[in-house]
């Protein structure tokens, strides 16, 4: 017998991927999605002998790097008692997490072209299953920010576990935002190139390396419009208690994480089938 | 309930593309500056109306870039139409491009059971038939290796196997059957005909119009989009040949 989901009765009268529809499908083809999750994981870490492990390290590397090169510039300039290395650390996986989510996702739907032109399923459960490695990407750098805080000797605040949140968020914004730039990326192939320029001045514009008490004000006022710098102060906060996070932060992210998402889906519906046509 | 299994009804399928040479950003910013392009309509099916049920087989004839494919699209609910109704009741075994879709990086069983997951059945259903399906496609031995090993008939023979090891409702065949040696062709035709006999609804869109006369129930044939002639196989083809 044929399984539910993709193989079950099709009327085109109605709607696939109106907003309710596209969450109640994520739900239905969870298995789908976790066999895609599964799938992207082996096919990451099979051939690297690191595995895994090479998410841990990856964030600790980059952000060594940026130790070694920023530790004299900023370190006196951050407020008492926050250590340098944590602070960083927290900083790089927050960006990564947003950054590599968004190109591998959207890059994803255009390579799977193949599927989508003679198989009907809905493309949003691949940056689903995309974004879903990503966070646990995340996640297993926030373990490394845990190691770090104990050999740095930081603070690590009771309140941490609201990094799963601030991780959900994150994800929610990615999605949004991935679902926004997929139709342009593959209809424009100078879009990427373009967004990627655009990516690396939104990641300058968060204060993953420096503190932001020492920006002039007028790029100060940028750096507070940009949500990831109210992800990285909540997350910040709540893990290790260094700067500030005021309730409009929380509210700011909650705000824009949720809205950049149902706009995300929103696009992504009204596009697709034009993408399709010209895939 | 009807006994249908696709009902199309006065199905459109048209879109615009706006500058149509643009395909960077780049373009599109040179192009409205210079007031160059405009919105162009593709009408790519027009006015199609049809129905097939259980055990009927529809041929799709026409000359290339007449709509076939299109229409299949529409047909499989990958398009939704501008205007109309496409309805199909069931599970879909889509033989189109056989191998594309395949991840390269994952092996053949991965393929089998990411690939069946992806046309509706559950994944336990396909860890079951790994097997099977490999037998038939004649690849045991290579089942544990990546596909971007295997030839291209080696992946069609995969895909078409995945497709087929089980019976669906509607099979839609898109020139596949050129695909592989004459062996693999002999073999493959002679599953198809065996999920026609069991039932199975079937469209087959194929310039061999042998092939169509031999098995179709129905034939339409499309010329622009549009749906020039549907009814008796032997009348439509003769028809066509005419013209």
């Amino acid at each position: 017998m044929q399984g539910k989901g993709v193989g079950a009765t099709y009327d085109s009268s109605k709607s696939e991927l109106n907003l309710l529809r596209s969450i109640a499908s994520f739900l239905e083809n969870r298995e789908l999605i976790l066999l895609l999750v599964e799938t992207e994981l082996k096919s990451r870490y099979n051939r690297s002998i690191l595995g895994l492990l090479w998410s841990l390290i990856n964030p600790i590397l980059t952000s060594l790097v940026l130790w070694v090169v920023f530790v004299t510039a900023f370190k006196s300039q951050l407020g008492n008692g926050t250590n340098f290395a944590p602070y960083l650390l927290a900083g790089v996986i927050t960006v990564n997490f947003f950054n590599q989510g968004l190109m591998q996702s959207t890059e994803l739907i255009s390579s799977s072209s193949g599927i989508f032109l003679k198989i009907r399923v809905n493309p949003q459960l691949f940056v689903v299953a995309n974004l879903l490695v990503n966070a646990i990407n995340f996640y297993i750098g926030v373990c490394a920010l845990g190691f770090i805080s104990l050999i740095t000797h930081a603070d690590i605040r009771f309140t941490f576990p609201a990094v799963f949140v601030v991780g959900f968020l994150l994800l929610l914004m990615t999605m949004g935002s991935s679902l926004m730039l997929a139709n342009v990326f593959i209809r424009f192939r100078d879009s990427r190139f373009i967004t990627v320029i655009l990516l690396q001045l939104l990641i300058y514009l968060t204060p993953v390396f420096y503190p932001k008490e020492i920006l002039p004000s007028r790029v100060s006022t940028l750096v507070s419009i940009n949500p990831l710098t109210s992800f990285l102060d909540v997350f910040r906060y709540v893990f290790s208690g260094t700067g500030t996070a005021t309730a409009f932060d929380w509210a700011y992210i909650l705000f824009f994480s949720i809205s950049v998402f149902v706009i995300g889906l929103k696009v992504f519906r009204r596009n697709w089938y034009r993408s399709l046509v010209m895939m | 309930m009807s006994k249908y299994i696709v009902e199309a009804n006065d199905v459109n399928f048209s879109y615009t593309i706006r500058n149509s040479t643009a395909n960077s950003l780049k373009q599109v910013f040179i192009n409205s500056a210079k007031g160059i392009g405009s919105d162009v309509e593709i009408l790519a099916t027009s006015g199609v109306t049809l129905e097939l049920s259980r055990g009927e087989v529809l041929g799709v004839i026409g000359k290339n870039g007449a709509g076939k494919s299109t229409l299949l699209k529409l047909l499989a609910g990958i398009l939704p139409p501008s205007s109309g109704v496409v309805k199909v009741r069931g599970s879909i075994a889509p033989l189109i491009e056989l191998g594309a879709g395949l991840n390269p990086e994952l092996t053949g069983a991965e393929n089998i059971v990411l690939f069946g997951v992806l046309l509706g059945n559950s994944r336990k259903v396909m860890q079951e038939n790994i097997e099977l399906i490999a037998e038939w496609a004649g690849l045991t031995e290579f089942i544990d290796l990546p596909i971007r090993n295997y030839s291209t008939g080696m992946q069609s023979r995969l895909g078409f196997s995945i497709a087929t090891f089980q019976k669906s409702d509607l099979l839609i065949i898109d020139e596949v059957l050129s695909v592989g040696d004459s062996e693999f062709q002999a073999k493959s035709l002679n599953r198809i005909d065996g999920l026609i006999s069991s039932g199975e609804a079937t469209i087959l869109v194929s310039h061999d119009l042998g092939l169509i006369r031999e098995r179709a129930s129905k034939v339409l044939w499309l010329d622009k989009g549009k749906q020039i002639m549907l009814g008796q196989p032997e009348e439509v083809i003769d028809a066509y040949k005419a013209h």
